[in-house]
């Protein structure tokens, strides 16, 4: 007979029913990933960014594959927010899982706008920032490499969000992580959502121009993970550990064994992303492969393995 | 109790969209040599995998993950991707078909690849019995239009493949006549069996995947070293000269290299031709999660653009609304 493992967190006051969740832009607006496994397994869903008009994003090539990972810049194209109220809103409202709607813009009222209009919605737990996408000439990093404007964002956007609950989603392309991290904890961050993908780039040596049409891109994939667990780790020890502020973990995994990573490190929950492209089944398997480990090692209860690193 | 994780999520289908996709395990019946660096791998499915394959529409794709397979011993490795075979790959890979074929319960498909990179390096060491993680059918396929009396092939490189499936699937409509342009930069590189038939007399049945569907092929080397000296589309442009059908019942499908679409669209778009490109992106996901694989398309009537997915929305697009990438 088996331990029972009681898999459920606690994520910025929401109860969950496990800690994976997918990463955002890597699962579509809702349902996409349906075809492939049963989206009611997933703790938490994080939409694709939604922005107050549509965007096309950037030309190709968007995408190249690199060693154990993959450079995107894809340039936050989605249906903007009026089609994402109409067509999305009401497939995510059938949703098990939290719903966190990922929000992007150019301006600080763009964010705002998006925001306002979704706050009043059932369907939707609450919103992450993002103010970390390297791809988009305006917008996005800009404001999340700078404390001071990502307090001003962060407070901002806490406030057109109500009771909704606002997870910052931040760069890794910074000096120091822990100090954007406290502006955004100090400004009303309900949780963290660390890391962003890693700007790089790759240079076709025949013809000696970058590979991906925006020049540069961010980096993701198993790849970036030990750097991604390191910020998670720093952020937690300078700046989370004695609030009720969580950590969502991101950069990287691929198994269950790399979600526990981030755990261990700090992280109250986890995001899958690239993963979900060469294996659908990512975040369903990754529920169960921390189900076995608990099991294997007698924990009761997953919440334990947050911040447990030695 | 738990089930076996595994069995409760093997083989979804889902058709929420009308389409049906899933992941698969298919089995390696063969994998051959058929000329330097090309390759025809036949693939064993069955159960719903089967039975999805089965309704297999030619243009559509497949995504492979060959991540944990291994890489060729050194020796057999080209030099030119000695540095490339040393990458650590995730991605899965997409692969149009070549065949489908029906045998009971099992459904075979074939794959028709040449030796690029990492990943199609790990794919040319596949054995008989091995087993690969297949996702598909994936996209839109050739629309065929069975109103037509003419079908030109236009075949660059690799598109050999999916335009073989399709000859087969052609072949079955009555009165049909379907000839295949196919066209490398030498005789070497065409990615055909061997022996070749006689290349002198033209529309001639010289290449056995198309003569098998009773499909008329002619032969364009860049140097002329088979066949018509020049591009497939100079060797279609002047089939077409000489053509008496009328323009509105003729279609032209074509798959391959990008510069080779655009030149076959501009040529129907002159003639008034109707005509269907399967357009190649790089991709990171093949179902739409992506977003990676954009293809630039014209609003109907006005100079505006906006992307369609390659994976979902293609690859097969009507030649008149892709901007092409050059």
């Amino acid at each position: 007979m088996k331990n029972i493992v009681d898999l459920s967190i606690d994520f910025a006051g929401i109860r969950l029913s496990n800690p994976v969740f997918t990463a955002s832009g890597t699962c579509g607006y809702a349902d996409e990933l349906g075809e492939f496994m049963d989206i009611d397994k997933l703790g938490g869903f994080i939409t694709k960014s939604i922005s107050v008009k549509p965007r096309k994003g950037n030309a190709t090539p968007r995408m190249v594959e690199t060693d154990s990972g993959m450079l995107n810049a894809i340039g936050l194209a989605n249906i903007g927010l009026d089609r994402f109220i109409e067509e999305k809103i009401p497939v995510l409202a059938k949703m098990k899982a939290a719903v966190f709607v990922n929000v992007a813009g150019t301006t600080i009222d763009d964010y705002i706008e998006v925001t306002e209009k979704l706050a009043g919605e059932n369907a939707i737990a609450g919103f992450e920032l993002n103010i970390s996408c390297p791809n988009v000439k305006e917008g996005g990093i800009s404001f999340g490499t700078d404390p001071v404007q990502v307090a001003d964002i962060t407070a901002k956007v806490k406030k057109a969000a109500g009771d909704k609950k606002l997870i910052v989603k931040l760069t890794p392309t910074v000096t120091n992580i822990s100090e954007t991290a406290l502006a955004a904890v100090e400004n009303g961050a309900d949780a963290l959502s660390l890391v962003n993908t890693f700007t790089a780039m790759v240079i076709d040596i025949e013809t000696r121009k970058p590979v991906l049409a925006n020049r540069t891109g961010g980096l993701s994939g198993p790849a970036i993970k030990p750097m991604a667990v390191y910020l998670v780790n720093k952020v937690y020890n300078e700046v989370t550990k004695n609030t009720d502020v969580p950590i969502l973990g991101l950069g990287g995994i691929r198994n269950a064994g790399d979600a526990i990573e981030f755990m261990i490190a700090g992280a109250t929950a986890v995001s899958v992303g690239t993963a979900s492209f060469f294996e659908p089944r990512s975040c369903e398997r990754i529920v169960k492969g921390i189900e076995k480990f608990c099991q294997a090692k007698n924990i009761s209860a997953v919440r334990e393995l947050t911040g447990s690193i030695e | 109790m738990t089930r076996p994780f595994l069995f409760s999520v093997w083989n979804r289908i889902m058709c929420d969209d009308g389409s049906k996709k899933g992941i698969f395990e298919a089995k390696v019946n063969s994998n051959r040599c058929i000329g330097e660096g090309f390759y025809r791998v036949n693939l064993g499915f069955c159960g719903d995998g089967a039975r999805l394959f089965a309704g297999f529409i030619p243009g559509q794709f497949v995504e492979i993950d060959l991540s944990g397979a291994p890489l060729p011993a050194m020796d057999k490795i080209p030099e030119k991707l000695r540095d490339a075979s040393g990458r650590s790959i995730i991605l899965r890979r997409p692969f149009s078909l070549a065949d489908v074929e029906v045998c009971g319960d099992v459904v075979n498909i074939e794959i028709l690849y040449c030796c690029v990179g990492p990943a199609s390096l790990r794919m040319m060491e596949l054995k008989e019995g091995n087993v690969v993680s297949v996702i598909g059918p994936l996209g839109n396929g050739f629309d065929i239009d069975k109103n037509k009396k003419v079908a030109l092939l236009a075949v660059g490189g690799m598109g050999a493949g999916p335009l073989q499936h399709l000859a087969r699937e052609l072949a079955k409509i009555p009165g049909m006549e379907v000839v295949a342009f196919a066209g490398a930069q030498s005789v070497d590189r065409l990615p055909f069996e061997k022996p070749f038939g006689d290349f002198s007399a033209r529309p001639t049945l010289c290449l056995n995947e198309f003569s098998k569907s009773a499909t008329k092929s002619i032969v364009a080397t860049d140097d002329g070293s088979a066949g018509f000296k020049g591009f497939v589309t100079g060797a279609m442009e002047s089939w077409l000269d000489s053509c008496k059908a009328e323009m509105k019942d003729i279609i032209i499908y074509c798959c391959g290299p990008e510069m080779m679409l655009a030149t076959m669209a501009e040529i129907a778009e002159k003639r008034g031709i109707d005509c269907q490109v399967s357009m190649e992106r790089r991709m990171a996901c093949g179902i739409g999660l992506c977003q990676s694989c954009a293809v630039e398309c014209r609003k109907k009537g006005t100079d505006e653009t906006f992307y369609k997915m390659c994976c979902k929305d293609g690859p097969v697009f009507d030649s008149r609304e892709v901007v092409y990438t050059l």
